[in-house]
């Protein structure tokens, strides 16, 4: 085997490129210097205490939380719904439809942000939490459809007829076999969500109004050359719950197919 | 194994269609099943017996025509109320659930005692073998386990009729001829009507008392294993039940006692009406041997009945049995016969010339 070096050479640099300025996060969060530069002046954890106590990031932090919370549980229930249609039902349009839901995925997010506002501002819709949740949703609902369809194949239709030829009734049957086989799907769905709701931008500067959510708020500071030790504070926290929520969500997916005895055919991570 | 016609009907198909769009899928079935019988669909894929049999359980509606389980008209009458259990092919086993919760679960409407109903399901769990096996989790149970918890989930709710889609064709041949004993055993045991689809001949030969062989939508014969194995009514059943040998033949003359043919290769014989098939379907004049009924004879033996002349054209053998092709001075095409390996015997070569014995009263004549 002659294998050429520059693929080698390739590879790492571009992960060096893709995860080194992660890796700086912590490493100025915990610098006892309010300038972002090397040689780094010692440990501290002011910055934390600092961050903790910005009364408008609190309300920003709610806000996101909020947002999160909402629209990843929306997005999961239409997520059930379509990949249910999209598994089990045959209908005319099918494809030209689940294409329409699954466009946002790729579609830029500023088009429908964009649309969005102006609709919502013509048809006079005050812009708020409210409107930042409407467009999270419609973000985050080919996500979840794309996990939940997923989860929904690797189900054996005879076990619904099992069901059913047992004496249950439909609905009996989507509570006591569906729900539970699914159940892995539908957690890893609303993390995901979840995590995609907190990280964004664009819709929620759009429709936001005057209310601000953690990354429009964490953009804003750098404006400010003293607050950005204490937005990477923020940051490095974030970096850890996003990789904790992504764990889990991944666990579950793998969970899930383990227990319908189905083959991974890869997930997110 | 023959079946006495005092049993009363327990499903009958009158003039049954089914449409997939435009795809004609069952085409006017007509068919009795008895109550008690172990009755086999048997057909090449495609073939539709999948789908009579999901009529019969509710998952399929059909087109026209009537089904009446034990004498009660089935439209209108959805899946989850039918005096019928059925065991998938790929068993349907919950997976997230243990084996006694598998085998309960039929049971959660039913108003006895949870001790009652864990006894019902230990008793269950007993009679397919699986005594003990309760508190496993499901998904970890191998393929024939499996197929007993599925056999033991559908027979714990005492169904009228227990239908069997295809329920052995993901086991190995050992296990799905030590499952074949079982379930005849079974179905002596709880003496309710068993339904098996199947598109293994041997299978359905060996555990049916009546066998349905369907081809494209319809029933090409209904018969006992044997009827059918000995008189198939076609070519086609005749070719689908084991192997079968064909000789083109001329009919002589006919009369209510018989039809004197000539067949080529074989020479001129009576054959009684019983012997003659397919009076309707014309498939020219042809008559049918199954290989075992002809025999090489070896020096010093005489023929039972009638003898003829051959070369041996190929040779296989296979340890009990060898199966050699002959071809009869002046036939066209090969015979495949078998002949048990007897010790001392000699395994005739390639060209060898062959005497063969054989008996009219063995032959079919297809018309």
């Amino acid at each position: 085997m002659n294998r050429n070096p520059t693929l080698k050479i390739y590879t790492i640099a571009y992960l060096i490129f893709l995860y080194a300025p992660i890796i700086l996060l912590p490493l100025f969060a915990f610098n006892d210097s309010k300038v972002i530069a090397f040689p780094l002046q010692g440990f501290t954890t002011n910055w934390f205490a600092e961050m903790w106590a910005d009364q408008q990031l609190f309300v920003a932090f709610r806000n996101s939380l909020l947002i999160a919370v909402t629209s990843s549980i929306f997005a999961t229930i239409l997520g059930i719904f379509a990949a249910r249609a999209s598994t089990r039902y045959k209908f005319p349009g099918k494809g030209g439809i689940l294409g329409l839901i699954m466009l946002p995925m790729v579609l830029p997010e500023m088009i429908f942000a964009m649309a969005l506002l102006v609709v919502l501002v013509a048809v006079g819709v005050p812009l708020s939490l409210f409107t930042i949740i409407l467009g999270h949703v419609l973000l985050c609902t080919p996500f979840a459809m794309a996990i939940l369809t997923s989860a929904f194949q690797s189900l054996d239709r005879s076990l619904e007829e099992a069901a059913y030829d047992l004496g249950e009734t439909p609905a009996s049957t989507f509570r006591l076999i569906i729900l539970p086989l699914v159940m892995p799907g539908i957690i890893s769905s609303l993390l995901i969500c979840f995590t995609i709701s907190l990280d964004e931008f664009i819709i929620s500067y759009f429709l936001g109004g005057n209310q601000t959510v953690l990354s429009v708020y964490i953009f804003g500071q750098f404006r400010f050359p003293a607050k950005v030790p204490a937005v990477m504070a923020l940051g490095f926290i974030l970096v850890c719950v996003s990789i904790c929520l992504l764990t889990i969500a991944e666990y579950f997916r793998r969970r899930g197919i383990a227990k319908t005895g189905g083959k991974d055919t890869g997930g997110f991570l | 194994m023959t079946f006495s016609a005092e049993k009363p009907n327990m499903i009958e198909f009158r003039d049954v269609h089914k449409y997939y769009g435009d795809y004609h899928a069952l085409r006017g079935i007509n068919a009795t099943i008895k109550a008690g019988e172990f009755f086999s669909l048997l057909g090449p894929s495609g073939c539709g017996k999948t789908t009579l049999l999901r009529t019969i359980a509710g998952f399929e509606d059909i087109s026209s025509g009537v089904v009446l389980i034990d004498s009660k008209d089935m439209a209108n009458v959805p899946a989850n109320v039918r005096p019928t259990n059925m065991v998938f092919q790929s068993y349907a086993i919950f997976p997230h659930l243990t084996v006694e919760e598998n085998v309960g679960f039929g049971l959660r409407k039913d108003p006895r005692s949870k001790d009652e109903k864990a006894k019902a399901v230990a008793e269950a769990l007993e009679m397919v073998g699986l005594k003990g096996y309760g508190k496993r989790a499901a998904h970890a149970l191998s393929g024939g386990q499996r197929q007993r918890v599925a056999l033991a989930r559908a027979l714990i709710l005492k169904p009228k009729v227990l239908l069997l889609d295809e329920p052995l064709s993901a086991l190995d041949k050992k296990m799905r001829e030590q499952m074949q004993v079982e379930l005849i055993k079974l179905q002596r045991q709880v003496g309710i009507t068993f339904i098996l689809v199947t598109h293994d001949q041997e299978e359905a030969l060996v555990m049916s008392d009546r066998i349905a062989v369907m081809f494209e939508g319809q029933i090409a014969q209904l018969a006992d294993p044997e009827t059918l194995y000995r008189r198939p009514a076609s070519r086609k059943v005749a070719d689908f039940i084991g192997t079968m040998n064909f000789a083109p033949a001329a009919v002589l003359s006919e009369d209510a006692s018989g039809v004197e043919v000539d067949a080529q290769g074989f020479g001129r014989m009576t054959l009684s009406p019983d012997q003659v098939m397919g009076g309707a379907t014309s498939e020219g004049n042809t008559i049918g041997l199954r290989p075992e009924t002809l025999t090489i004879l070896f020096d010093g033996q005489n023929a039972t009945d009638r003898e003829v002349f051959g070369t041996v054209e190929e040779v296989v053998y296979y340890g009990d049995m060898t199966y050699y092709d002959v071809r009869l001075d002046g036939a066209a095409e090969p015979l495949r016969l078998s002949m048990r390996n007897v010790p001392g015997r000699p395994v005739l070569d390639i060209g060898a010339k062959a005497r063969l014995g054989w008996s009219p009263s063995a032959a079919v004549l297809f018309r």
